[in-house]
């Protein structure tokens, strides 16, 4: 570590770093457009000039390495004169259009106008044309006029992806980026260009015009579309009620993680939102119930351990079978273990999870659920559904998960279910398979729940919720943890579990694995 | 895309991308030579290169928009490229331009009907001394006036 | 006529051949440099010569020399003859009349610093020359002076010419490496310089075409025989290329100090006929103007700097009283617009903003505000811009406009 200064504050910076990362560090945000941490320094946009003593001219925070005892000044007079000359030339070929543009609220280039300008444009001359709607993506629509020359889409493509879709054409003023002849940009990660975009040259079909940036509201997820676990932004519009617009996930952001995704998250996860609202189940359905009336959230666990009870003798519960899924966290499955596998004794365990995809080399994995490896850490051999060793003898039946019409006929299922005298689903969504149990509970998705998840690579990664789960819908490990107690077998070991938080801790100390990933 | 190379060509590329430790070192070269065979570079030239070095047609287009003297469309026989910098500015470049305008019945940027002439104008040639200046296809030609000029084209068949 | 050093024989027939060459003294540097001298002797000699380069920036040749790291990577030297600064052509002349001294030098400046694979990097539109020169290295291969075990001494060296295909910004050393690697012609972002990470990321001596020629003099003569040729802090002579209202254009080799008004009047014959002087561009576009009452400086990096302008690549444009000023400054302005790479915001939108004011006013369509729109916007350049281009514009463009501000606003 070295001491440096910051606007006359003493800072103590890693050696070696940068003077905009130092700066970053110690809560002082340089301007910049052109430079994007996954790259390195391009020193284009000119933004970041800082005043540094014993320089004669202004120097780039995002390139110039810090020294032992540099003075850098990041606000005198020269430096906003700086940055204010170069908002003056980024705008004085812009189109202005900030009231029809999608970035605005998320533009920096509008933001560093607010922050540093709000002058006049003295530009009187005739602005160059270009192309104002290039279909680029599938999605992608690049406005020319609109873009500053950053290159972060650019060099995205010729570092990251490595398919370099885009180039720069033309020289000078007439500078612009491009495709090849109507090549456009192909690939899973053609969505995060829109979100580097420091400013509105490159907007998405899936958000644009759809609604205002600065309505939404920013949650932290993970993706559960793979097993990669990526870091992601949930954005959603809360909902107005005097215009009755309602509440409604817009879009999905990358959030950044080195370990696990960087910056970046692939086009599957990016737009594959709608399992988050489309056909939610959202309260407990009851198709056919034995003796009780009404059966709510709070009496769930106990009409699920008089039933198990009934099958447990001599310590071990026969024809009792239950189906999982992996997008169950890790508290969730633990409990399942706890429960069915170590206390109940109960063998047929079956797995249920969506079908193998292709993976893409990069952060996309073959498997589109986001804890299998929690699932083997836990202690579970990961065995699919066999229908007829399911139905064989089994009286009652637990299932999670939406996953088994994806695996089977709707007139295959009904078939072995029919020999299954009880059968409870805990399901997502509200659809044909839900008729073939007796009780459907609706639970909530990763988003809407709190705990962890482990990724392919084995990292445990811990998740708040970011939206309300539809109408009834409650986590799982809430049913589990109740049911526990209930069962009453081994009571007190599922009394502290008020929280995931808990129920990791105990994990931590029963499996190797996760010791210290709490 | 039938157009290739000639053997001529395809020996020159070979030996260009020799002197290189990286391939695409060779890329500048490699579309002289091109320019050469084929008068200019328009997509299906910016693919046959592409191919040739390993690289993709679009970094070939970014090289070929960058540098002025790599042409994207057909040129006349002559490409006659009037320098109009300062030097030759002060000895009248733009009154030879003008000439050059008249006698040949196009604007800079344009070529003849009979495809014979294209008309440029371009910045410092390096030949200042000789000002004003001109190149036509790579021969120089210097200290110009209207007579000079009009005995240099009744030249060129 | 000793005075000439790079010149010397420049009207002798044939110079450009080998055999010519060899008779007037030549290839003995080479000789001497590999067989007689270390590479440390040399290095400390050509530091000592203090020669400074004639691209325009003025760096030492020697020291830049040693900022070359010792690596287990390959090393390149490449020679800077994008020869694009307007008023600028002295390069075309060395690599015409005597490539082999130029190929010389490459030969020792590659010995020295331990450099197997050279490229010159000449631009596009010279085609000529570099025809010219791949013919002088195909028979310095032939004599034994590149290739394999050069004159016995063990030394190897590979010379190849690089052609540009039109772009001024290639002539900037950095620019010119991206070129050279194949891709557009952007500025590099210093630090690192080209001396530890360069061309394909090796260390690599960037050096113009006139300061490399200079090496084999220096071998031959000594750093204090160079010095002599010029002035203490600035060894040697210059090639001043003279251009514009003069009767006699032409290079002009004469030694550093030389008053600019003895090059017009005394060299280059005085103005053309019924001409008055107006204003002189000392260095190539890029410096920043003089009027007529300044010409009495002395040509040399350190009294131009004094003067606000500079030497840079000693390219002499004369201007007179009947050339309009605003002319003058739109061709400047179109040229850096035109010439910018794009690649920075400055630059990019800068030169194109000042080159539109200027175009209006041509067009008669001129404000009150616009000559303080171009000074402000100029300044808002200098000094901001990644690569020296941006300087390389605002300077020219402050100076003309700071010292005929009166006569750019009589057009408003």
């Amino acid at each position: 570590m070295i001491k440096i200064f910051i606007d006359k504050d003493p800072v103590e910076v890693e050696e070696g770093t940068t003077v905009l990362k130092a700066a970053e560090r110690a809560g002082i945000h340089i301007p910049h457009l052109c430079y994007h941490p996954a790259f390195p320094p391009e020193g284009s946009c000119r933004m970041c000039l800082v005043e540094i003593e014993g320089f004669p001219k202004l120097e780039l925070a995002c390139s110039t390495v810090v020294k032992k005892d540099m003075k850098i000044s990041t606000k005198s007079e020269r430096v906003v004169e700086a940055r204010k000359a170069v908002l003056e030339f980024l705008l004085a070929e812009h189109p202005l259009d900030c009231p029809i543009c999608d970035k605005a609220g998320d533009c920096k280039l509008q933001d560093y106008y607010d922050e540093y300008g709000l002058f006049e444009s003295q530009f009187k001359e005739v602005k160059e044309k270009r192309e104002k709607k290039l279909k680029i993506g599938k999605t992608l629509i690049l406005d020319q006029e609109r873009c500053i020359l950053c290159t972060r889409c650019v060099r995205f493509l010729r570092e990251v992806t490595e398919t370099q879709e885009l180039g720069v054409f033309h020289r000078g003023v007439h500078s612009s980026v491009n495709i090849y002849d109507g090549a456009t940009v192909v690939n899973n990660y053609a969505g995060n260009l829109a979100e580097i975009c420091p400013v509105g040259a490159i907007t998405d079909e899936d958000f644009r015009f759809k609604t205002r940036s600065w309505f939404l509201e920013k949650r932290e997820s993970i993706c559960p579309l793979c097993s990669r676990g990526c870091n992601i932004l949930i954005e959603y519009h809360p909902g107005f009620a005097r215009f009755e617009v309602p509440k409604k996930v817009y879009r999905i952001k990358a959030r950044e993680n080195p370990e696990v995704n960087g910056f970046w998250i692939c086009d599957r996860g990016r737009y594959g939102y709608s399992y988050l609202e489309e056909g939610r189940a959202d309260q407990i359905i009851l198709n056919k119930i034995d003796g009780e009336n009404v059966l709510t959230w709070e009496n769930i666990s106990e009409y699920l351990g008089e039933k198990i009870k009934r099958l447990y003798s001599a310590k071990k519960a026969t024809g009792i079978a239950l189906i999982l899924h992996t997008w169950l966290s890790n508290e969730e499955l633990f409990l399942v273990h706890k429960i069915f596998k170590e206390d109940l004794k109960v063998e047929k365990i079956f797995f249920a999870d969506p079908p193998q995809i292709e993976a893409d080399g990069y952060l996309l994995t073959s498997d589109p659920s986001p804890n299998i490896r929690g699932a083997l850490e836990i202690g579970f051999d990961i065995k699919t559904v066999d229908l007829d060793a399911l139905a064989d003898g089994t009286d009652f039946l637990l299932a999670f998960g939406p996953f088994l019409s994806g695996l089977f006929s709707l007139g295959d299922l009904k078939e072995a279910l029919d020999k299954i005298k009880g059968k409870v689903l805990f399901s997502y969504y509200s659809n044909e398979l839900n008729s073939l149990f007796d009780i459907v509970i609706p639970v909530a998705l990763i988003a809407e729940k709190a705990g962890s998840l482990t990724n392919v690579d084995g990292i445990v990664q811990s998740f708040q919720p970011a939206l309300e789960p539809p109408g009834e819908s409650l986590p799982e490990w809430k049913v589990l943890a109740d049911l526990g107690k209930k069962l009453g077998i081994d009571s007190k070991f599922f009394e502290k579990f008020t929280s995931p938080d808990a129920i990791l801790g105990e994990m931590g100390k029963k499996i190797t694995f996760f010791q210290e990933k709490e | 895309m039938s157009l290739e190379f000639s053997e001529k060509a395809k020996k020159k590329i070979e030996e260009i991308v020799a002197r290189y430790p990286q391939k695409e070192a060779a890329i500048l070269p490699v579309l002289h030579v091109t320019q050469q065979e084929f008068g200019f570079i328009s997509a299906v030239q910016e693919k046959i290169v592409a191919k040739v070095l390993g690289i993709k047609p679009i970094r070939v287009r970014e090289l070929v928009t960058f540098y002025t003297m790599l042409t994207r469309e057909s040129l006349g026989k002559y490409h006659i490229q009037v320098c109009t910098n300062l030097s030759c500015h002060l000895l009248g470049a733009d009154n030879f331009v003008d000439y050059l305008v008249d006698k040949l019945g196009i604007q800079p940027g344009e070529t003849t009907p009979d495809k014979k002439f294209t008309l440029s104008t371009v910045e410092c040639l390096g030949a200042c001394e000789r000002a004003p200046c001109m190149m036509i296809n790579f021969n120089y030609y210097g200290d110009l006036d209207p007579k000079k000029v009009d005995e240099i084209l009744d030249n060129l068949k | 006529m000793k005075e000439k050093v790079l010149t010397e024989h420049f009207g002798l027939e044939n110079l450009y051949k080998i055999d010519v060459y060899q008779k007037q003294g030549g290839y003995r540097a080479t000789e001497k440099a590999l067989k007689k001298m270390s590479p440390e002797e040399i290095l400390e000699e050509v530091k000592k010569a203090n020669l400074r380069g004639r691209g325009g920036a003025g760096f030492p040749a020697g020291v830049k020399w040693s900022f070359v790291p010792p690596t287990d990577k390959p090393r390149y030297l490449c020679v800077n003859a994008d020869e694009g600064e307007p008023g600028t052509f002295k390069d075309r002349y060395i690599m015409s009349h005597n490539p082999h001294m130029l190929l010389e030098g490459i030969i020792i400046t590659s010995f020295c610093v331990g450099i197997n694979a050279a490229f010159i990097y000449i631009r596009g539109e010279y085609e000529a020359i570099a025809l010219r020169l791949e013919q002088a290295i195909s028979e310095a291969y032939e004599k034994g002076f590149l290739g394999k075990n050069i004159v016995e001494s063990g030394f190897d060296l590979d010379v190849y010419v690089h052609r540009g295909a039109g772009a001024y910004i290639c002539g900037e050393e950095t620019a010119l490496l991206e070129s050279l690697e194949g891709k557009r012609g952007n500025p590099r972002l210093k630090p690192p310089f080209p001396a530890s990470v360069g061309l394909w990321q090796c260390p690599t001596v960037i050096n113009n075409v006139e300061t490399i020629s200079n090496i084999p003099h220096i071998i031959l003569n000594g750093a204090e025989w160079f010095i002599k040729k010029g002035l203490p802090k600035d060894g040697g002579t210059r090639i001043f290329g003279v251009s514009g209202m003069v009767k006699n254009p032409g290079i002009y080799e004469l030694p550093l100090g030389t008053s600019l008004k003895d090059i017009i009047f005394k060299h280059a014959g005085g103005m053309k006929e019924g001409k008055k002087l107006k204003a002189v561009i000392p260095g190539g576009m890029s410096a920043p103007i003089l009027t007529a009452d300044e010409i009495g400086i002395k040509m040399d990096f350190d009294s131009l700097v004094e003067a606000n302008s500079m030497l840079g690549s000693a390219a002499i444009i004369v201007i007179d009283d009947k050339t309009s000023i605003l002319d003058v400054l739109k061709v400047v302005t179109k040229f850096y617009s035109h010439e910018s790479c794009g690649q920075c915001t400055p630059c990019r939108i800068g030169n194109s903003w000042i080159n539109k004011i200027v175009k209006r006013i041509a067009e008669g369509k001129g404000k009150k505000e616009d000559i303080d729109s171009i000074l402000r916007l100029a300044s808002n350049i200098e000094g901001n811009t990644l690569c020296p281009l941006g300087d390389a514009a605002a300077m020219p463009i402050l100076s003309i406009t700071k010292k005929f501000r009166k006569e750019l606003e009589s057009h408003l």
